[in-house]
């Protein structure tokens, strides 16, 4: 196999494509010749531009679609428009999600049900909708973005953690559901990363975490981009049910 | 191409998983070290073709990996070419399956020597000119069986199981240097290692795996590559389960 085109004339589904992890996965998915359905909130102009920048340099077609993950109508319109492209989807990258920080006393209800609503139950809809899509050829591969925070447990994301958690459990079961249909669920956990996210920590607590890594640094969109890309390959075609850490080497 | 211009050493390239390796490193465009316990006609002819097809070097390193002295010889001749070196993946291991009251210690410590210690001493050496640029991917392979157990396959498992130990203690040892290491885990794959088990408890393995089939020695090859790519960068201290899903 020619490795300088992973993923040459397949479709994909990538959600949370506007910014930090997502947009790396969708900058290199078409590096690799992937035709995307970059999935975002809103609509805005720099991200138009930079999904028609992308399609042009790399030559792969690039759909812009747009849904709030906390809204199930707007889920299915979105994946609507996606079937309406009448394309075979061969990956789904359910990138998208919030995070919360908050010792565990001082967790609201609410705000769980905010985060449980965005990281997991919307997945799990996606998801659904996107395998009848990917039965249809007996092939896909789908990846959950958890974090390690749903391996390890950390102080102050008790809430956060447990919907990665969750997670974890969902695409191990979905991984032997769906084996015998061709269907591989892997999950990526990622460290520290720098996205967004991390502005929710101090700089101290980002040093202290980083120096906690074998190797030294917080991680870059980039390289969980990476493990997602080996995921959807045909490189990972003997891997499911698995979770790989993308955390430069945690404890 | 994901290893465009990096250089490898890999062992155990004359059959399976090694040679698989050996293939898919050299199409993606790297420069291999190809250590094998024995030279045959059949395997210069095929680097000699690798090398035409893809424009990499292939330089066969033969060697028995249970000589200290020969295993020495061998990096030498590797310290010799003064070149970087990116990756080194550790494949060369051997089983015996025999019942827990049957093992004998003699085929136990063999299967040791090759499996663990052979496989740290070799990368003591090669680790030593891969710090000097700070940077490198070593993978080792361990199994599923390290990690779950298997009936009959005591002394092997173990010797697997030591593998992560050993991988996740080099990670924390050498990842401030640059240095990544981590493992794959293969579940049952079609080599002649896995023909050489009976009673059908491989037939079972494949029937409780996600996919229902067996693995192909490229598949595990595809995982080496990943994690000796910079695709891979930020990965260390790993064990990947490449064995089609199996609990």
């Amino acid at each position: 196999m020619n490795n300088s085109n992973l993923l040459q004339d397949m479709n994909a589904v990538i959600t949370g494509a506007n910014r930090g992890i997502g947009r790396e996965v969708v900058k290199l998915f078409a590096q690799h010749g992937a035709n995307i359905w970059a999935c975002a909130r809103s609509e805005n102009e720099e991200y138009e531009n930079f999904l028609s920048e992308c399609s042009e340099v790399h030559n792969v077609e690039i759909f812009p679609v747009y849904f709030d993950l906390s809204d199930k109508d707007q889920i299915r319109a979105g994946i609507k428009e996606i079937m309406s492209t009448r394309r075979p989807v061969d990956i789904c990258v359910n990138n998208a999600g919030i995070t919360y920080n908050a010792l565990f006393q001082m967790s609201t209800l609410e705000k769980m049900h905010e985060v449980f609503e965005v990281n997991f139950f919307s997945q799990m809809l996606i998801s659904q909708y996107i395998v009848k899509l990917m039965l249809r050829q007996k092939r896909g591969s789908i990846i959950n973005i958890s974090s390690t925070a749903g391996l390890d447990g950390n102080s102050g994301r008790s809430i956060y953690g447990a919907s990665k958690a969750a997670i974890i459990c969902a695409s191990k079961a979905m991984a032997e559901e769906l084996g015998e249909s061709g269907i591989r669920v892997n999950s990526i956990a990622p460290g520290i990363t720098q996205t967004d996210m991390l502005t929710s920590m101090s700089d101290e607590m980002i040093d202290l975490t980083s120096q906690e890594t074998h190797l030294k640094r917080v991680g870059n969109p980039s390289e969980i981009a990476g493990a997602c890309l080996f995921l959807a390959s045909p490189l990972a075609e003997y891997i499911t049910g698995q979770v790989i850490r993308v955390d430069g080497g945690l404890g | 191409m994901l290893l465009k211009g990096k250089n490898a050493v890999i062992t155990g390239c004359l059959k399976g998983i090694g040679r698989s390796t050996l293939d898919a490193f050299s199409k993606n465009g790297a420069n291999v070290w190809a250590c094998c316990q024995e030279k045959t006609d059949e395997f210069e002819s095929h680097i000699t073709q690798l090398q035409n097809d893809n424009g990499v070097w292939i330089k066969p390193l033969y060697f028995d990996f249970l000589d200290e002295s020969e295993l020495k010889t061998a990096v030498k001749q590797i310290h010799r070419d003064k070149l970087a070196i990116d990756a080194l993946i550790n494949i060369a291991g051997i089983t015996k399956d025999s019942l827990f009251q049957m093992v004998s210690m003699s085929d136990m410590k063999r299967i040791f020597e090759v499996n663990l210690f052979a496989q740290i001493l070799f990368s003591q050496y090669i680790t030593k000119m891969m710090l000097k640029n700070r940077s490198g991917s070593i993978v080792f392979i361990s199994s599923i069986s390290g990690l779950d157990g298997n009936i009959g396959q005591l002394s092997y498992s173990s010797s697997k199981a030591a593998i992560v130990g050993a991988i996740k203690t080099l990670s924390a040892e050498l990842g401030p240097q640059g240095i990544r290491v981590n493992a794959v885990a293969p579940g049952v794959i079609d080599t002649e290692m896995t023909k050489g088990v009976s009673g059908g408890s491989l037939e079972k393995l494949i029937g409780s795996s996600a996919l229902k089939k067996i693995g192909h020695p490229s598949e595990i090859a595809n995982a080496n590559l990943f994690l000796a790519s910079d695709l891979a960068s930020y990965i260390t201290g790993q064990i990947i389960r490449v064995d089609g899903g199996i609990r």
